[in-house]
């Protein structure tokens, strides 16, 4: 009955919308109820499924190791930085230029490079693949030195973030510490802090002034159902000006604003909150919900130092609840890397359990039955790179959101492995194992530094333990388990479901008997 | 035009090395019909073992022997515990398997010698040398190089033509079922041909530390430089890696002269790609016939 | 260009087609052709260029010289994906079945597509629709065959006549006018070959089918017309008693159980 349902027409668009849907009014549900560094590593993790759910198709169905898609991501981030910087408007159409705009471009650019790598890579057989695409993860990052005015060169492009519609926000260190602290050997040299102080100063002028109306209503948007239970205490929510203004905290850009807050008695004026606001960055020394109305001039966190050094940024903090608009940032990041992934899912579902998923199997499984049978290889082959250009593009964006910025460093070989990394531990070819992939690659490295931290291990140690066990996962998930954790699971069902006697072993036993399995094509 | 044969000059030394790097993937390929991306991770690895020898000791002989010792063992431990299990279903099993290994002999070498790049001593010096009232742009190391590249092109095409090892190591790479029904120890050939690659990665790696630096992800472009030389010298050829690693040196430095060299990764991209495109077997390949 | 004689509207042809593979005469002006609505033999030696034919008549292999005729029209050069929609559909030696596939995705495999990747990553209502087509062909051609039992199976868990059996099925179920077998009888037993039997003579004349096989008693049961292949070249043609009693045939065959 459920599966004659199934069949209908449109059911399966309706089944996956539902599901994506689901995930992401969950996930969005959790953005609200959690602190900043944990909506930091939502994003990320929903950063990295968006790559991975690419990766799964491509490396898992397709079968075309690729290492490039770091590279890929770089497209992506790239597009989006260099569109959101340049063009003010959409061009040919005179729309004003925004995120979604930015991220389509984005997607654009994922179509073209994966029909330029897919292209060339579709005749080429595994270890061939395999270089040409390290050549592209090592190579494409590259390219940004060749065009410093443009790309910004080795230091890379620090970015506005449209965020939200119309307001700007730069993330300062936090966002950037944490992030190194997951790649310890690649980006740290490479993420230069000190570009915060390069932000153009002018668009504290440009600050449109109706940004009380645009904050609320994306935050309203992304976070309706739990805003109470995280924002406990009434009176802090209850001035409009206030709350729209703590949205923009984190950034330069809304000091004209201040005195609007300023006169408003309400809010908590004591100087406090600029100058300490150094250790945002752990759970530890994150005040909770309740915490936070109750101590008013509880340590600040979202500052950060670089900011405080300009006397007029100092000013601004003034008076302005800074946990709040730290807060508010990262769940607005959390929400976007969620909800480009659970668009990203959707489309992944529909292909991985549609047609061209068993299209991209047949070809990865005997290319020439698949020709015979009316498929062309290198079609199929080069439609699984594009999708996996596009998803990776589209989550390049993202990450050059959750970064503010772009750069080589960001988007090295170091990030081509770990989307292999995560796949291959997840489970090859499935989208749950592209999920479990982003949740470890991001959690694996902070579970180690906890460990590390009790333990008292060196510096040197815990920041190359995680890619240790990584490599020694992947090397172990290859020879031991090739369906990853996911793959595991499920024949380890199969094997409780059929105990008695196995039918596969049954066929293969007969197969063998037979003596003339021998399959010359 | 001086200009011009100075960097082409120049690239001999660099060049050497590419091709050094690209024997040893052609060596696992032909054993193994393994494209080793952990190679430049093995070769890494020995150079740290080598400079620790060689701050211990102060000998820098000691610190080469050390690492080609390191290396051949290497080779044979990834081959043995990791490659020669990966089911043969599998097809990229073993691909993944190598970056799985490179990932972590880059951890490894970061956590025993920190993620810090480190200087090489250099044992010879590392001046222009000055002929014919002139300044060339290769100093005596270079020659060095040179001198040892030679040498272990000359030894293995020695070993492979001349010796009953190298006559078992090219039937084993011809068709490893014929090569076992006539007494061939598969497996153990298929060993030294890892442990062989090993030596000339880590000889490589120690030739290269003192012109670069060394840390634990210092070589990853040479990997790719050495792949693209590889590829294009058809993977299969001992001489094709050579003339090409060589080749590939000499056009990245003509390249870095005349612009910059942060452009050679893209560089070599493109060679790489053109070269796949248009010759997927390689120049020195022999191409194989489709089956149906 | 005498043999092309009885058959001036061939379904299915090769006209003076050489083939040179790595320096090996393969293929040596040979002309072949097959009548619609007929069963044609390609039989000979090991070696003697059999499934070359097959190779370029699907695109595989591409002919140095000469041209080929498929489906009744001479095409330049076909790409073995375009085969089916010119409707010609050829099975391979062995079973050539996607291992990760299910019986049923395997056999749909074989029905083209009218949708791209877009159409199916947003699952268009008429992506799934014309699924539900496929999928009722799929299960009528796995009917046909008597295997519709097996269609959540996957082809390892299946006995290797069973996987031949699924081989066909996927060939049939794109409603081919010219059916390619490439060696059918292969490591199949007797009551099988019966239904293959039964089932090659009723494809004609809806349809015409071209076997290449080794299993003579088959090849003589099924076919109306024999070509013989040797060395690259045609040495015979004919109908069945034709061939049993054609000396050069016999010199072949018996050629070559000598040396072996």
């Amino acid at each position: 009955m459920m599966r004659d349902l199934l069949r209908l027409p449109g059911a399966r668009l309706v089944l996956h919308a539902a599901v994506a849907l689901l995930a992401w009014l969950l996930l969005v549900g959790i953005t609200g109820m959690v602190d900043p560094l944990m909506n930091y590593y939502i994003a990320l993790m929903a950063m990295y499924a968006t790559a991975m759910f690419g990766m799964t198709i491509l490396v898992g169905l397709s079968g075309q190791v690729s290492l490039g898609n770091g590279a890929l991501m770089a497209v992506g981030g790239y597009v989006f930085a260099v569109t959101t910087l340049n063009w003010e408007t959409v061009p040919f159409t005179g729309i004003a230029m925004n995120g979604i705009w930015a991220m389509l471009f984005a997607a654009i650019g994922g179509v073209l490079i994966g029909l330029l790598i897919g292209g060339l890579g579709a005749r080429l057989r595994g270890p061939y693949l395999a270089g040409l695409t390290l050549g592209v993860a090592v190579g494409v990052p590259a390219i940004a030195n060749r065009f410093p005015e443009l790309l910004g060169g080795e230091t890379g492009l620090q970015l506005t973030v449209p965020y939200p519609a119309g307001g700007y926000a730069a993330a300062g260190e936090f966002v950037d510490e944490a992030f190194t602290e997951d790649f310890p050997t690649e980006q740290q040299d490479e993420l230069p802090t000190e570009q915060i102080e390069d932000l153009p100063t002018e668009q504290v002028e440009e600050l449109p002034t109706e940004q009380d109306a645009s904050g609320d209503d994306l935050l309203t948007l992304d976070n309706f159902p739990n805003e109470g239970d995280v924002l406990t205490e009434g009176d802090v929510l209850t001035d409009g000006d206030f709350s729209a203004d703590g949205d923009d905290l984190l950034t330069l850009d809304n000091f004209p604003n201040e005195g609007d807050v300023l006169t408003d008695g309400d809010v908590p004026t004591d100087g406090d909150f600029s100058a300490d606001g150094d250790d945002l960055l752990t759970l530890d020394n994150f005040p909770t919900e309740d915490e936070l109305p109750a101590d008013p001039s509880a340590p600040d966190g979202a500052l950060d130092p670089e900011f405080a050094v300009d006397p007029d940024v100092e000013a601004t903090f003034d008076g302005l609840d800074g946990l709040d608009a730290g807060f508010i940032l990262e769940q607005w990041q959390a929400v976007l890397a969620v909800s480009v992934a659970c668009i990203v899912a959707f489309l992944a579902l529909n292909l991985v359990r549609g047609r061209q998923g068993r299209q991209w199997r047949a070809v990865r499984d005997d290319s020439v039955a698949a020709a015979v049978a009316g498929i062309s290889p290198g079609r199929s082959k080069v439609s699984a790179f594009v999708v996996s250009s596009v998803f990776a593009a589209l989550a390049g964006a993202v990450f050059a959101q959750i970064l503010s910025y772009v750069g080589p460093g960001a988007f090295g070989l170091g990030l081509s492995l770990s989307l292999l990394v995560g796949v291959v531990l997840g489970g090859r070819g499935s989208l749950w194992g592209a999920v479990i992939g982003a949740v470890l690659l991001v959690w694996l490295p902070e579970f180690v530094l906890r460990a590390a931290g009790d333990r008292g291990w060196e510096e040197q140690v815990t920041n190359n333990a995680p890619n240790l066990i990584y490599g020694l996962l992947v090397v172990a998930v290859v020879l031991v388990a090739p369906g990853g954790i996911v793959g595991s699971l499920q024949s380890l069902v199969r094997r409780v479901r059929r105990t008695p006697a196995s039918p596969s072993a049954a066929g293969l036993a007969e197969r063998v008997d037979a003596g003339v399995g021998k399959d010359d094509s | 035009m001086t200009s011009f044969i100075d960097y082409v000059l120049g690239g001999f030394g660099s060049g050497m090395i590419i091709a050094l790097m690209a024997l040893a993937l052609v060596l696992t390929w032909r054993a193994t019909r393994v494209v080793n991306f952990a190679q430049v991770g093995q070769a890494m690895f020995t150079t740290f073992i080598a400079l620790s020898l060689q701050t211990l000791t102060g000998s820098w002989v000691i610190a080469l022997v050390g690492a080609m010792v390191a290396g051949a063992l290497l080779g044979v431990i990834v081959q043995y515990l990791v490659l020669r299990p990966v089911k043969r279903a599998d097809t990229s099993g073993a691909i993944i398997a190598t970056f799985g290994v490179l990932i972590a002999l880059q951890a490894a070498a970061g956590m025993i010698w920190g993620g810090d790049s480190r200087a090489y001593p250099q044992p010879f010096g590392n001046t222009a040398i000055t002929l014919f009232g002139r300044e060339w742009p290769v100093s005596a190391y270079d020659l060095v190089v040179v001198g040892f590249a030679v040498i272990l092109v000359v030894g293995l095409t020695l070993l492979f033509t001349r010796t009953n090892l190298g006559l078992a190591m090219r039937a084993t790479a011809f068709n490893p079922e014929v090569a076992r029904l006539s007494g061939i120890r598969v497996g153990r050939t298929l060993t030294i041909g890892w442990a062989l690659a090993g030596i000339v990665g880590a000889v490589a790696g120690v030739l290269v530390a003192p012109t670069s630096a060394i840390s634990p992800n210092s070589f990853d472009i040479l990997l790719v430089f050495a792949f693209t030389a590889a590829v294009i010298g058809g993977l299969d050829s001992l001489i094709g890696a050579v003339a090409l690693g060589i080749g590939t040196g000499l056009i990245l430095s003509v390249v870095s002269g005349y612009s910059d060299s942060s452009n050679a990764p893209v560089v070599a991209l493109v060679l790489l790609a053109v070269n796949l495109v248009l010759k997927p077997e390689g120049v020195f390949g022999h191409h194989k016939a489709r089956s149906v | 260009m005498g043999y092309y004689a009885p058959f001036p509207h061939p379904a299915v042809a090769l006209e003076d087609v050489s083939v040179r593979l790595g320096g090996l005469q393969i293929l040596d002006s040979v002309s072949i052709a097959a009548p619609r609505g007929a069963v044609t033999g390609l039989i000979g030696p090991n070696g003697a260029g059999k499934t070359t034919v097959f190779n370029v008549m699907s695109g595989f292999v591409p002919a140095d010289s000469g041209s080929v005729v498929l489906n009744g029209q001479h095409v330049h050069h076909v790409r073995p994906q375009q085969l089916t929609r010119r409707g010609v559909a050829r099975t391979l030696q062995g079973v050539g079945l996607f291992p990760s596939l299910t019986v049923l995705d395997n056999v749909m495999m074989g029905a083209p597509t009218r949708f791209g990747v877009i159409a199916d990553a947003l699952a268009m209502p008429w992506v799934d629709r014309e699924r539900r087509q496929m999928e009722e062909r799929a299960r009528e051609a796995l009917v046909s065959l008597g295997i519709e039992g097996e269609s959540s199976r996957l082809p390892s868990e299946l006995p290797y006549p069973v996987q031949k059996r699924v081989a066909l099925a996927r060939a049939l179920v794109s409603d081919p006018s010219v059916l390619l077998l490439d060696e059918p009888a292969g490591g199949i037993g007797e009551a099988d070959m019966q239904d293959l039997e039964r089932l090659i003579r009723s494809s004609v004349p809806d349809r015409t089918v071209v076997l290449v096989e080794h299993h003579m008693e088959l090849v003589m049961a099924v076919c109306d017309f024999i070509w013989v292949l040797d060395a690259g070249q045609v040495i015979a043609s004919g109908t069945p008693d034709q061939i049993r009693s054609d000396p050069a045939v016999l010199a072949a065959y018996l050629g070559e159980e000598g040396a072996a």
